[in-house]
């Protein structure tokens, strides 16, 4: 399977958007680093997931629906346990939208997983070939 | 199924009695009495308190009053998991009513989810039903109704409407002759001991030999370290919500 790395600090900038992406992501590959992520201590109960698990990060690709802007980067290594929330607050940055403007996520083409549903778990349920596949839209797509 | 219709009738009809009390910090004109209510089990707390919130407001400067939040020995109530699951994985061992705390300010952020409109419990609402469906039916149930079918559902939980909400839900609890039974079974396990959220997994109602998979095959399949008897007592609620509102079985254990 082809390896999926976080978008790196571009080395000569393409275009406006994509140099600015680069520049908000000091803490290296932003979706992975972010502060409030803190993975959960080994041994600790609950880690029943991550003991039969090879995978830490789960390889998410993202698919615009109609006209709404296309992530420059559509391939992420995401931590198991980032959320929906945390998925969107950094798409939004990354595609620059207002904090304003809404991003709707959808799995399978079917339904809006809550804000606060971790990936690791919409992997392991809605998973295929290796990835979580999400649609994303500033309007509501699928209801 | 229609043999369950009592057991389907208990689920609906669950009631927690509760006492709701504003916090002592929120600034009121005069003295904030408590308000008791029948909580149903199978909704939502923002769904079912419009008279909470007015019972309070009465006393209250409307500039005091912003989005209403709900707190059980501090720690904040998530609307949008039931209320049967939150009292189940909170509150079970407490004597009844069920002591509830009303906030109106510094709502916590990184704890809950906003719910400034009715529209933000059906989206969600509907939401968990998609998802249920398509561990049981690859969504084909869910896709081939009609709008008014969604919007039939909505209505008969918001209205508590036993009989309004099953005529559509029975369609999704039924499965073709031909196969034994869903696709895959939507469960989630609640554990009162972590702070993970949830486990949610793959699990199919037959075992590679033909043979109906029970719920101890699922508790050891998803959740091995629960079932560990390490002198422990096992507790294990069955929230039954399954058929009921959002076709999920919703399990909680609280290993003591």
């Amino acid at each position: 399977m082809a390896e999926v790395e976080e978008q790196p600090v571009p080395a000569s900038p393409q275009s406006e958007e994509r140099s600015e992406a680069g520049e908000e992501a000091p803490d290296g590959g932003a979706v992975a680093a972010a502060a409030d992520a803190v993975p959960p201590p080994a041994g600790s109960p609950g880690t029943e997931e991550a003991a039969g698990d090879m995978k830490k990060k789960i390889d998410v690709l993202l698919k615009a629906v109609g006209d709404t802007p296309i992530m420059k980067t559509k391939k992420w290594a995401v931590e198991r346990t980032r959320t929906i929330q945390s998925l969107v607050d950094f798409m939004k940055k990354f595609l620059k939208l207002m904090a304003s403007e809404q991003l709707f996520i959808y799995v399978n083409q079917s339904f809006a997983p809550s804000p606060d549903q971790e990936i690791g778990t919409l992997y392991e349920c809605f998973g295929s070939d290796g990835k979580l596949v999400l649609h994303y839209c500033k309007t509501q797509a699928w209801g | 199924m229609t043999d369950d219709k009592d057991v389907l009738r208990d689920v609906w009809f669950g009631r927690i009695p509760t006492c709701f009390t504003l916090y002592q910090d929120e600034i009121t004109e005069r003295e904030a009495e408590p308000y008791y209510l029948l909580l149903p089990r199978i909704s939502y707390l923002t769904l079912v308190t419009d008279k909470v919130k007015k019972h309070f407001q009465k006393v209250m400067r409307q500039e005091e009053v912003n989005e209403i939040w709900f707190e059980y020995e501090g720690t904040p109530l998530k609307w949008h998991y039931p209320i049967g699951l939150l009292f189940d994985l909170h509150a079970s061992n407490t004597a009844l009513p069920w002591s509830i705390t009303v906030h109106f300010k510094n709502f916590p952020e990184k704890d809950l989810l906003h719910c400034h409109s009715k529209d933000v419990i059906e989206a969600h609402f509907m939401a968990s039903i998609k998802e249920a469906d398509a561990l049981k039916h690859k969504s084909q149930v869910i896709n081939e109704m009609q709008k008014k079918d969604h919007k039939q559902l909505w209505m008969g939980l918001q209205n508590d409407k036993f009989e309004q909400f099953w005529a559509i839900n029975r369609k999704l609890m039924e499965y073709p002759t031909e196969d034994s039974g869903f696709r895959y079974i939507p469960f989630r396990i609640y554990q009162a001991t972590t702070e993970r959220p949830f486990i949610q997994k793959l699990f199919r109602p037959i075992a590679s030999g033909g043979q109906m998979h029970t719920l101890g095959d699922l508790l050891k399949d998803v959740c091995p370290s629960a079932v560990d008897h390490e002198g422990g007592d096992l507790r294990f609620f069955t929230h039954c919500m399954d058929i009921a509102m959002c076709s999920h079985r919703i399990y909680h254990l609280d290993k003591r």
